[in-house]
């Protein structure tokens, strides 16, 4: 479906990223090692390390990692963020980073685009399934008694007006 | 007592067991649940990466659904209740924001309403409806079992945004079990993550760090472990043969319920209408006891 890229979007995105930038506060980071202690990424993946980040941040080296896979191997588990004495919170800084990173067309995890077209198709992340219970058979909401799934009543509308939300301010 | 019910994505696709038991204790308890037509998800974890104005008009939409219906609304998803609570701060910080968002759900007719506020579950049961009521309501104690709680991390990070339990010494589903008449205890990773939002990037790391807490709850000695997090339940209990793999230990075997599957045990419901046999993990022993046998 087209839709249209609206400028006064663009500037929104821009804003709201130029101010989450700037709220980062970087240099305020002691380097004290409280958020790595308490990320559960980092104790399994060497790569990710959310002091580490914040460093780059405020060396300036945002474009780096903007480039790098490490800023989409994050749980969103928020501990960094509840337990900074700074009130850094990484967590949120990875969130600009990612919405930053894809404005910039570089790459990232695929899933996120699954994710998007099945909301803009059909309303949620998901569509209702058959499961199987631990006997093997099968149920779906239906069988089990649970009212039919909701979604937006005018899905063209709806799809319409979140496709160009998306599509606004990204570089391709 | 009566809420918008939002379902999210996770629940209304796949995950039954929770809407069936939630759908049998919460009327029990003098709850009245009202279906939100028209609702969609509510933008996270995907948006919120990577069209942060996306994700904030999606949650603001489903805020205006319930609005509509002059409610507050009750999410079934740690995920989907920050992400209404944040939205909600950041239409209150951002003026543009808002001015935004609400052009865009004028072109739906909808109107986004401030007042609605987003109710956790562990909030209804434990704050507004009470434990004492709750204990009022069993008649099959869960005597015998030890429980460990998992609120996970949405539950109660970022304290700044509203959670309904502390971020550090969360206690109040170990209330909730032990009003079923279960023992509960403390224990070190009570607060760490089940590793779910990592599965995009890197399935084995996400299973490791899920793995780490199941082990740990059955070296604490646990009988169980039980949550009210979709999207924690669905690791948990349906991803842990594939945990134990991961981690190289076939004998995890750890049952894993939503609390109100329990809770609707306890208050005599029968295990078919709480979507037990739904449950992956090995439940029959634990079910078992609290029927005696009967079902």
């Amino acid at each position: 479906m087209e839709t249209s890229i609206d400028e006064r979007e663009v500037e929104l995105i821009t804003l709201m990223l130029q101010r989450a930038v700037s709220e980062m506060s970087a240099e305020a980071c002691e380097q004290c090692g409280v958020c790595p202690s308490a990320c559960p990424v980092a104790r399994h993946m060497e790569t990710f390390n959310p002091r580490r980040m914040i460093a780059k941040i405020s060396l300036g080296q945002i474009e780096e990692l903007l480039k790098s896979p490490e800023i989409w191997t994050c749980t969103s588990c928020l501990k960094c963020k509840e337990r900074c004495p700074e009130n850094i919170s990484p967590y949120d800084v990875i969130l600009v980073l990612r919405n930053l990173a894809v404005r910039a067309g570089y790459p990232y995890p695929e899933g996120y685009d699954d994710f998007v077209k099945n909301v803009l198709d059909s309303g949620m992340a998901q569509q209702p399934q058959a499961v199987r219970t631990r006997g093997r058979q099968r149920r779906d909401r239906e069988s089990l008694g649970l009212p039919p799934a909701q979604r937006p009543r005018d899905m063209e509308a709806f799809s319409e007006i979140l496709g160009g939300i998306v599509k606004a301010g990204r570089s391709a | 007592m009566k809420y918008a019910l939002y379902l999210g994505c996770t629940v209304q696709a796949e995950q039954y067991a929770y809407e069936a038991s939630v759908r049998q204790v919460l009327p029990r308890l003098g709850v009245e649940l009202v279906e939100m037509e028209g609702a969609s998800c509510c933008g996270f974890p995907a948006f919120s990466s990577i069209s942060s104005l996306g994700w904030h008009y999606l949650s603001a939409r489903n805020l205006a659904i319930a609005g509509s219906l002059g409610l507050d609304v009750l999410p079934l998803c740690n995920g989907c209740h920050l992400s209404f609570t944040e939205t909600q701060h950041a239409l209150e910080k951002d003026p543009h924001l808002r001015q935004f968002v609400d052009q865009k759900l004028a072109q739906e007719g909808l109107n986004y309403s401030e007042g609605v506020r987003p109710i956790h579950m562990i909030e209804l049961l434990h704050d507004i409806i009470g434990a004492d009521r709750i204990e009022e309501a069993v008649e099959r104690p869960l005597e015998g079992l030890k429980l460990a709680s998992h609120p996970g991390c949405h539950a109660i990070r970022p304290s700044e945004m509203q959670r309904p339990d502390d971020p550090e010494d969360p206690t109040k589903l170990d209330d909730l079990a032990r009003a079923l008449g279960a023992t509960t205890m403390d224990y070190p990773e009570k607060t760490d993550c089940c590793g779910s939002l990592l599965s995009t990037a890197s399935g084995r790391t996400t299973l490791s760090i899920a793995g780490e807490k199941l082990k740990a709850v059955r070296d604490h000695g646990f009988d169980g472990l039980f949550t009210t997090c979709p999207y924690c339940f669905k690791m948990f209990d349906g991803r842990q043969r594939a945990i134990g793999a991961t981690i190289g230990d076939r004998s995890l075997e750890v049952p894993v319920f939503y609390y109100t599957q329990l809770l609707g045990l306890a208050m005599g419901v029968e295990p078919e209408k709480l979507g037990l046999e739904l449950n992956m993990s090995p439940v029959d022993g634990i079910v078992k006891r609290i029927t005696g046998g009967s079902n």
